[in-house]
């Protein structure tokens, strides 16, 4: 076991908790940054689906498991983040800003949003987001001038200072600094006072109001935070995908992005990495499956769509906490093995809470 | 000495049933008072008037001589008034130290942008905030729960952790829902020594819901009686202990 002795307030505030933690994640680091010598261009182009991935999952993962509301509509934020980006290209925007346009524009469209169902929580937050996301399908079919409708449009290369970013080893490292930028972004805000008055309000909304909190407001910006990281992993996603279209921005995509903050963890960030890394590596699985399965099994229409859904459920029933919960726990038993006992992470009858003021 | 809580007039129902009504008393700067009242008798309908969590029918309630009645609930922290719930309303998945630096929300100064880059103006800040939350720590010796999740918490450090978060606002005014409710006897007792404490170190004027007369004639100043939402007397806790109307309310006639 490892006991930490803390001397400053600083080390409570600080990133890393302590020198093993510095040294795995440099290790990681080093790994990152030179897996493009030896992986070829296939995995490359997967290892950066991950990493877009994990971006609109940090902004999931702020409204879902941090402020504690389920949007199932975080597909229309990619799209719009998409879609903002490619026109914004085009208007000769350079990248790095057009990045950052796009993901303000789509923090205003998660703003939009977040006002009028402060009130809806749970199951009804669910569906409205979720008929926002429809609308905003719509939207992008039927409004030709600026997205192409059905037909789509070319996204524009990601050009920047002479470089073209849009494809293999670039492209990687691009998203690999997006993401890094993103994250840290994210965990300084969880450090200080708006990250903590999300956590509040996922919490106790009677006692985060008597602590001060604005819940109005701070929904609001906890939506709009998390459409604007979505947003900015929309700009990357159009790169990836080159040319947009909207079926690429379906009600399975929205799933998807949830199936991957809870299957990683709700309420960690490295769930989030967890996570999309499950949801692009299980896709290529089922793919290699189907060529192995009987053709009776391995020719079922929809068997994706399927396996997600039913692995969603699974995960809410047996382990809520997801893939990081997961590992913890084995962490856990490890570190302290031959005392571990069962019933630690066995989850405790709550005491009542005043249920007087709802 | 000027009132810093005033009530005049205050009525509040729910359909036909009247929570509170016509209920009128104040509280004095630096006192500590106490609210009693048979079950149902509208003493937490009182503090929910109080932090906004409830709209007033009607009536009066003045902060250091200010309406409160048209400010947002969330506005009251920022006032200076903190409180606790009777069953603990805690932020369960955080530790201790996050629960407590929540309370400093109130005196945050930096905004959402410069959060996200962590300035360093944001990291003295924390700091700030910690010193602070420190103190609270000592002052109800929670050293040893600091880094605790608060769903692995005993009942009764709950109840401290909760009156820590309040007390980390800073309060002039603070209002504690049945502080006893739950403990042993030797923690209440440990309560009237952190009652005093809390109104001599931090100034804070204290109105508390409680039914253990007990704590009650120790910590308080003077305590108000309510009954079916009214007022029966206000006086000091040997004066309402023996004031016929009071044992009516308890006893019956």
């Amino acid at each position: 076991m490892r006991f930490i002795f803390k001397t400053r307030y600083q080390q409570d505030i600080d990133l890393f908790k302590h020198n093993g933690q510095r040294f795995w994640y440099g290790v990681l680091a080093v790994l990152v940054l030179v897996a493009p010598l030896f992986l070829d261009t296939f995995y490359l182009g997967e290892l950066s689906l991950v990493y877009i991935y994990a971006i609109a999952g940090i902004g999931l993962m702020l409204l879902v498991g941090y402020t504690g509301l389920v949007s199932l509509g975080h597909a229309a934020f990619l799209a719009i983040g998409a879609y903002a980006h490619s026109w914004f290209m085009r208007q000769g925007l350079p990248l790095p800003l057009s990045m950052l346009a796009a993901g303000l524009v789509s923090a205003a469209a998660g703003a939009m949003v977040g006002r009028p169902t402060l009130r809806m929580t749970g199951i009804y937050l669910a569906i409205a987001t979720l008929a926002f996301a429809i609308i905003v399908e719509q939207i992008i079919a039927h409004w030709e001038p600026v997205t192409g409708g059905f037909r789509g449009q070319l996204v524009p290369d990601a050009v920047f200072a002479g470089v073209d970013l849009s494809r293999g080893a670039p492209f990687y490292y691009l998203c690999l600094l997006s993401t890094v930028l993103c994250l840290l972004a994210a965990l300084n805000l969880l450090r200080s006072s708006s990250g903590r008055a999300m956590i509040a309000i996922r919490d106790s909304e009677v006692s985060a109001q008597s602590m001060g909190i604005d819940l109005a407001r701070t929904k609001t910006v906890a939506f709009a935070v998390s459409a604007g990281f979505t947003g900015v992993a929309g700009a990357l996603f159009a790169h990836k995908l080159g040319y947009l279209a909207p079926d690429a921005f379906t009600m399975l995509t929205s799933i998807q992005l949830l199936l991957m903050v809870v299957v990683g963890g709700l309420g960690s960030m490295p769930g989030v990495f967890y996570g999309a890394i499950f949801i692009v590596v299980l896709p290529q699985f089922i793919a290699i499956m189907r060529d192995t399965l009987p053709a009776a099994v391995g020719q079922i229409p929809g068997l994706e769509p399927g396996l997600f859904g039913l692995i969603l459920i699974l995960f809410l029933i047996y382990e809520p906490e997801g893939i990081r919960g997961r590992w913890v726990k084995i962490r856990q038993f490890f570190s302290e093995f031959p005392l571990y006992r069962k019933a630690t992470h066995k989850r405790q009858k709550s005491y009542l809470r005043t249920e007087r003021v709802r | 000495m000027t009132a810093l809580l005033s009530a005049r007039n205050l009525a509040l129902s729910f359909g036909g049933v009247h929570a509170v009504r016509d209920v009128s008393f104040d509280v004095e700067q630096g006192e500590v008072f106490s609210i009693i009242g048979p079950n149902g008798a509208g003493k937490t309908s009182i503090f929910n008037l109080i932090s906004r969590l409830y709209n007033a029918n009607a009536g009066e309630l003045l902060f250091a001589g200010q309406s409160i009645l048209q400010e947002p609930p969330h506005r009251i922290a920022a006032l200076g008034i903190a409180r606790t719930f009777q069953n603990t309303e805690l932020f369960e998945h955080e530790t201790v130290l996050n629960n407590m630096l929540i309370g400093r929300h109130v005196h945050r100064r930096t905004n959402l942008f410069g959060e996200m880059l962590f300035l360093p103006k944001v990291r003295r800040q924390e700091l700030e905030f910690r010193r602070v939350v420190e103190d609270v720590i000592d002052l109800l010796d929670l050293q040893s729960y600091r880094n605790k999740v608060i769903g692995s918490l005993p009942y009764g450090v709950r109840k401290m952790v909760e009156v820590a978060r309040a007390l980390c606002i800073q309060p002039k005014l603070l209002l504690l829902d049945e502080p006893s409710s739950g403990l042993n006897p030797e923690e209440t007792e440990d309560v009237s020594f952190w009652i005093e404490d809390i109104s001599r170190d931090y100034g804070a004027t204290i109105i508390m819901v409680e039914h253990d007369m007990n704590l009650v004639s120790r910590a308080s100043d003077r305590v108000l009686a309510v009954a079916d939402g009214a007022v029966v007397a206000v006086g000091t806790a040997e004066e309402i202990q023996n004031h016929p109307d009071v044992q009516r309310a308890y006893l019956g006639d």
